[in-house]
């Protein structure tokens, strides 16, 4: 293995750790939004939605920056892949960014709107909004996944590419998956607020959510096994496999725990479960970035280019996370809260 | 049947540039603000930190806000911008995105930077010491200065490609990596935007406390509001047109056929005159427009035998058509116009101040004042249109064609996504007017009753304003 190739799976890993990065943190702030539309009217939606609100408002901005990382670090990295992917399934990021702008928009609408109808009236179009990025994006990864994005182009017409069964599960599950994390964080932010009917309104949901997670899920390894057998051996064979065992053993675990009020780890493992997801499907297709059509070899960008990644990524471990550290810090002591006026 | 046939099969080229065109030129608006705006906040925090200055720490603090709200907007369409690299142009980023998205990985850290310091020293002001305040906000000015010179290098690398080697077919091979970010134009472009990003955030800012001056609000808070970010905005329109100059120059040799629209010269001559205003014709000829004799050929050369030129000496097909000359000259114009108007609203802001020792106290000024600001954005405008539209028929100059980089959706998509797109649009513009428009009206009530010391709520960014508890108890 010379160094351009290992430079070049070191960007692919790197990929994959942000899109995991975005899956989890936009999860919790898409699942908030899932939430926020199935909350319905009255006092208790009213608090829930605001409770929502509240949760939202740190991290909604930062976990924009986590997706366009991923942009930048696959047109660079494997500009042939981002090509490949953006000529195949333009319909489907189409959609999803609709989604990203609709939920930017409106949750800033929402600040200039005064009192419970009105909030509740764009809270409806910032829910649906919540509904389109992360079914679209997964849609992507799973037509992806399919194997129906070829080296330039789909190998199939475009409808085919973007609407099969393995793409329609995957955005299925991510809706099912966002809507577990969102409900597990706010049951943390309500106990965080000493709202205790909050805990229980979304322990609940969190508990509905996981029996959802678990019955998609299921429904998406049979696609994958459907329309991709060699990727569903590969999930339980290869390096994906310790985290596709992960989230199935560590999905109920997150339920019971929900299901019993114990509120220990219940976040951590939440994370854990979403992040393990999307490990499992990337490291069962790796060396594959397009399955049976372009390796990560055959993707990677020239030397030159990996080698100024690999300082972006650095200057990420170094600076970045740091400085996400201190924000985080800030807001958990309460540094960052402003007392009302 | 036939007439669905045509608009399917209708080539994408028309509505993704029109798209890209558009979403570009909204996102622009909110680029001068994200990146120099933090300076002129910190700034004004300082100025209260050091003279013990209430008013200037109230202004900060709103400025503060602003800020936000601005940035909001602006990473929501700078997302959509990464995106449409992908949905319009993804051939252009298959085949060059290993050298063109240098400068793209380095303005996402820039981007991260900015988003969480935005976030700290907005939400940080009550809590935090104010020395610690002001120090964690100082992030922001470099972190602004890295996203512009990044995303410059990946603009100039369109423009002057160079560290890369390309294959027989136009692929890249090799990318060397110092080469492929610093290429020809970085220097001139990199100076000129980001002087530009000052001037527009300066002058817009201080237009909007020249109407108040105008309206009759002349305390101690306006006074300073408006003189802190037009001394500065004022003092580099000069400076501006010096690089502004420079930057044409480069062009002569860079490209030829840019500087050849820009002036509309038609066929590469000495004693070229300048023509202002004006259009070119098909068979060369400039109608209207004023003729200043030999002085094309001066600005470049100094002297009159220098010889310009002309974009008959590239191929007809590798420059820009008639009509995108006739852009590229006019939006050049419009630029250099404003550019010129700038300095005299320079000049007559200086003498007042060095002979009376005061603020002008003339209500001519403050209108001039308060037109400077959106003036500044018809110069951004311009500028961005001059070197765009200039390097027509190239979407990497001389190395690929736009209609090479273009996506195969058909025509019928990318006008959906486009007319979407304008909707959409115009909401955020809306909602973001609406929710300024309102923070300046709390913020007088405010100033009304002299208890300025709340904190801002309301703002659709960063960490919370305020708990749950407190809004329930608001609006229940």
């Amino acid at each position: 293995m010379n160094l351009t190739t290992a430079l070049a799976d070191l960007t692919a890993f790197v990929l994959l750790v942000t899109i995991t990065a975005y899956s989890v943190a936009g999860g919790v702030d898409y699942g908030a939004g899932i939430w926020d539309i199935l909350a319905g009217g009255g006092a208790q939606a009213n608090r829930a939605r605001a409770l929502i609100d509240h949760a939202m408002a740190p991290v909604w901005e930062a976990n924009n920056v986590w997706l366009v990382l991923a942009i930048v670090v696959c047109w660079t990295g494997f500009p042939l892949l981002f090509q490949s992917v953006f000529a195949s399934l333009y319909p489907l990021f189409a959609f999803a960014l609709l989604g990203l702008i609709l939920r930017g928009a409106f949750f800033a609408f929402r600040h200039v709107e005064e009192g419970p109808g009105p909030q509740r009236r764009t809270g409806v179009v910032f829910g649906i909004s919540s509904l389109l990025a992360p079914f679209f994006f997964a849609a992507a990864l799973g037509a992806i996944a399919s194997g129906r994005v070829a080296v330039g182009g789909p190998n199939v017409s475009i409808w085919q590419a973007c609407i099969s069964p393995m793409s329609i599960s995957f955005g299925l599950v991510s809706l099912a998956a966002t809507a577990f994390i969102g409900a597990s964080f706010l049951v943390g932010d309500a106990r965080r607020q000493g709202m205790p009917d909050m805990v229980n309104y979304f322990r609940r949901r969190a508990v509905v959510a996981t029996v959802a997670l678990i019955v998609m899920g299921s429904i998406a390894l049979a696609t994958i096994g459907f329309e991709n057998p060699h990727l569903l051996a590969a999930m339980f064979t290869g390096l994906g496999a310790p985290f596709a065992i992960a989230t199935m053993v560590l999905t109920p675990v997150v339920g019971f725990l929900h299901l019993r009020g114990i509120f220990h780890w219940f976040r951590l493992l939440s994370a854990g479960v979403v992040g393990s997801l999307v490990f499992a499907w990337g490291l069962a297709q790796s060396p594959y970035l397009l399955p049976g059509q372009l390796t990560i070899a055959q993707a990677g960008a020239p030397l030159g280019t990996e080698v100024l990644l690999l300082v972006v990524t650095l200057f990420v471990v170094v600076v970045i996370l740091p400085s996400l550290g201190l924000l985080v810090y800030f807001d958990q002591r309460g540094v960052l809260e402003s007392p009302e006026a | 049947m036939h007439l669905a046939t045509l608009v399917a099969a209708e080539s994408a080229l028309l509505p993704s540039r029109i798209q890209m065109a558009f979403t570009l030129a909204y996102h622009i608006i909110l680029v001068p603000l994200g990146v120099a705006f933090p300076t002129y906040t910190l700034l004004m925090n300082g100025i209260g930190i050091l003279k013990k200055d209430p008013a200037a720490i109230r202004i900060a603090r709103r400025w503060s806000v602003v800020m936000a709200v601005q940035f909001a907007v602006g990473a929501v369409t700078g997302t959509i911008l990464s995106f449409e690299f992908g949905i319009l142009w993804p051939k252009l980023m298959g085949r060059y995105g290993a050298a063109l998205g240098l400068g793209f990985a380095i303005e996402g850290l820039a981007f991260f930077l900015e988003a969480i310091f935005i976030g700290v020293y907005l939400y940080g002001w009550t809590r935090l010491r104010p020395r610690t305040h002001f120090l964690l906000g100082m992030v922001l000015p470099p972190a602004g200065v890295l996203g512009t010179v990044s995303v410059l290098a990946a603009n100039a690398f369109m423009n002057t490609p160079g560290g890369v080697t390309l294959g027989s077919s136009g692929q890249l091979v090799s990318v060397d990596v110092l080469g492929a970010l610093f290429t020809r134009a970085l220097g001139y472009e990199f100076w000129h935007f980001l002087i530009a990003t000052y001037i527009t955030a300066g002058f817009i800012v201080a237009s909007i406390y020249a109407v108040a001056w105008l309206r009759g609000r002349r305390d101690h808070y306006q006074r300073l509001a408006f003189a802190v970010p037009f001394t500065i905005a004022a003092l580099l329109t000069p400076v501006e047109l010096v690089v502004g100059d420079l930057s044409a120059r480069a062009l002569v040799l860079d490209q030829p056929a840019k500087f050849a629209a820009m002036e509309v010269t038609w066929k590469t001559r000495s004693h070229n005159p300048e023509v202002i205003g004006g259009l070119l014709n098909s068979s060369g000829q400039v109608n209207f427009g004023i003729s200043i004799p030999s002085f094309d050929s001066i600005l470049i050369g100094t002297s009159p035998n220098t010889v310009a030129p002309g974009l008959t000496s590239v191929a007809a097909g590798a420059r820009p058509t008639i009509a995108e000359a006739n852009i590229t000259h006019l939006a050049f114009d419009a630029m250099v116009g404003l550019g010129t108007a700038g300095v005299a609203l320079m000049v007559w802001y200086f003498v007042v101040l060095l002979y009376r020792r005061r603020l002008p106290q003339s209500r001519w000024f403050y209108r001039a004042a308060a037109l400077a600001g959106i003036g500044s954005y018809a110069a951004v405008e311009s500028g961005w249109v001059t070197t765009e539209v200039g390097r027509q028929p190239w979407i990497v100059y001389n190395v690929m064609r736009v209609s090479d980089a273009v996506t195969s959706a058909p025509g019928a998509f990318v006008w959906s996504m486009l007319s979407v797109l304008i909707v959409v649009y115009a909401t955020i513009a809306v909602i973001a007017v609406t929710l300024l428009l309102k923070l300046a009206g709390r913020w007088r009530r405010e100033d009304a009753i002299e208890a300025p010391t709340a904190p801002e709520e309301g703002v659709p960014y960063g960490p919370r304003s305020e708990s749950p508890k407190a809004r329930q108890v608001r609006s229940s």
